[in-house]
């Protein structure tokens, strides 16, 4: 009953202070200010790309690119860490280079994701998905190492096949720590797509962004970034609250 | 007759953190139908090890197992191990219905299944839990989860790794005299590891005793107990006495002496 009200009554009673603040924003800011517009021209600040057709399409454009990557980053990073943490020699194999490329700045990656991709949404992609793959592969790697024997050794005594034991014992004893690298993934996959748009301006929030910070058109800016802000929150809210749900059902705790 | 389930100059050695270990060599075991042997030893002798080569689930390194006259080569149909460690055998995701039915859910079909699934429930006493999480019961009610969730593949063996050994004194005595039931009435074979003479000597038509390191079997003993038997009056018995003295007098007891090791 407690956790219920905790859940319900935390983002509410949490945004108060950020409100607060756009209230205040409001009544001292200058309408003329071209570094801190208040929250009332934001509106009107991004009305020419509402009437252009463009924001609905960047915002598309942002999501997709998010979703995606974050789920190619989810299957790839259970699939190999998954076969890391199986095994100990391909643990100590391939552990050295996983640590360098774990360690690789996902920014510096953009140059050559353009160079050999161009500017398109496919460069945009392989730039995000690189730096989300890491925390679900390596939380995923640390549950099948410390995965109890005799979890994998059931199936076997009663019988199941590979494919079976795979969807049956594993898939859901694993779910938890994917959906766990998830939670970490997915806000960084966010940022990541927006550096990539604002960097290179293919598409998205991120290069509608550039463009109006290189237009001097501030409250378009700070609009855009609210909307930026609403999508991270929104992505935040929701793998938080599939993790905490499907980790309770699986690990079997209330 | 063949023998249900049988190894022959059986070694196993296994990696240990200073080169190869050898934990079994030359034994001999040989269980027939229905009859039900207990596996004892001090810790570290290789019960374990050597339940885990009769289930199929361990290789052998040296001689042979046969099941049914057939060398196994992985789990064999029809051979089930019921764990010790419960909680990790148990899928907490499902219920204990759907856990009972982990084994035998790709097999049959849905009338089957869950006629299997009760029948097995109804013998452990826990039909009524059934759509319950394996978490919300007691120890004991888990380990019988497991124990019904093996005999509804309705094994020809059951292979039992010190399965009452986390559980207190008084659950251990009822899931005993309920395993004894299970066995009349599906006449099961059953090979169950243990560290508890009382247990061994209670449960079983005969036992053996594994010392040594690498370890062989070194006292076979028959227990020519009547059945059914009864934790009071069994364990009152003057041969039940004399077989319990014999049985800690192979594991290195001696009388007037404390414990060693």
């Amino acid at each position: 009953m407690k956790a219920k009200k905790e859940r319900g009554g935390t983002p509410i009673r949490g945004l108060l202070p950020l409100v607060a603040l756009l209230v205040i924003w409001e009544l001292v800011g200058d309408p003329a200010s071209p570094y801190f517009p208040p929250p009332s021209t934001w509106i009107d600040g991004i009305q020419p790309l509402i009437d252009a057709d463009k924001l609905l399409p960047a915002i598309g454009q942002t999501s997709l690119t998010f979703v995606l990557g974050l789920a190619i980053a989810t299957a790839l990073g259970a699939i190999v860490g998954t076969l890391v943490g199986a095994s100990r020699s391909v643990d100590r194999a391939l552990s050295p280079s996983l640590e360098f490329l774990r360690a690789l700045p996902a920014a510096s990656l953009v140059p050559v994701a353009a160079l050999v991709l161009g500017y398109t949404t496919q460069m945009k992609l392989v730039v995000v998905v690189l730096p989300a793959t890491w925390p679900i592969l390596l939380t995923c790697r640390t549950a099948r190492r410390t995965l109890s024997p005799v979890l994998l050794d059931t199936p076997r005594t009663l019988g199941l096949s590979t494919w079976h034991r795979t969807t049956k014992i594993l898939t859901p004893a694993l779910t938890p720590a994917v959906l766990l690298g998830v939670r970490v993934a997915a806000p960084l996959a966010l940022i990541i797509t927006l550096l990539v748009e604002i960097v290179t301006r293919v598409n998205g929030l991120g290069a509608a962004l550039g463009a109006a910070q290189a237009g001097f058109l501030s409250a378009q800016v700070y609009g855009l970034l609210t909307i930026a802000g609403i999508l991270g929150f929104a992505v935040n809210w929701i793998v938080t609250r599939a993790e905490t749900s499907v980790s309770r059902r699986m690990r079997g705790t209330v | 007759m063949t023998p249900t389930i049988s190894c022959t100059d059986l070694e196993v050695t296994l990696p240990g953190a200073s080169g190869a270990v050898n934990i079994l060599a030359g034994v001999n075991l040989s269980v027939a139908k229905a009859e039900f042997v207990s596996i004892l030893g001090t810790s570290g002798s290789g019960k374990t090890t050597l339940l885990r080569v009769l289930g199929g689930l361990l290789p052998a390194t040296g001689g042979e197992v046969r099941c049914d006259g057939t060398p196994i080569q992985g789990p064999p149909d029809g051979v089930v191990t019921v764990f010790q460690d419960y909680a990790h055998s148990l899928l907490p995701w499902r219920t204990v219905r759907r856990n009972v039915a982990l084994g035998i859910e790709a097999r049959l079909g849905r009338a089957e299944r869950d006629e299997r699934v009760d029948e097995a429930l109804t013998m452990v006493g826990l039909l009524e839990r059934a759509d319950e999480y394996p978490w919300r019961l007691s120890g004991g009610m888990q380990q019988r989860v497991q124990i019904a969730r093996a005999l509804a593949t309705r094994p020809r063996v059951l292979l039992m790794d010190e399965p009452f050994g986390a559980l207190d004194a008084m659950t251990k005595a009822s899931l005993q005299d309920q395993l004894q039931q299970v066995q009349s009435l599906t006449e099961t074979t059953i090979v169950f590891v243990t560290h508890d003479v009382e247990e061994a000597v209670y449960l079983s038509d005969r036992l053996v005793v594994l010392n040594g390191s690498p370890a062989d079997i070194g006292l076979t003993l028959d227990i020519p107990l009547p059945r059914p038997r009864h934790q009071i009056s069994t364990k009152e018995r003057a041969d039940y006495l004399e077989l319990r003295h014999r049985v800690y007098e192979a594991l290195g007891h001696t009388v007037g002496e404390p414990a060693r090791g």
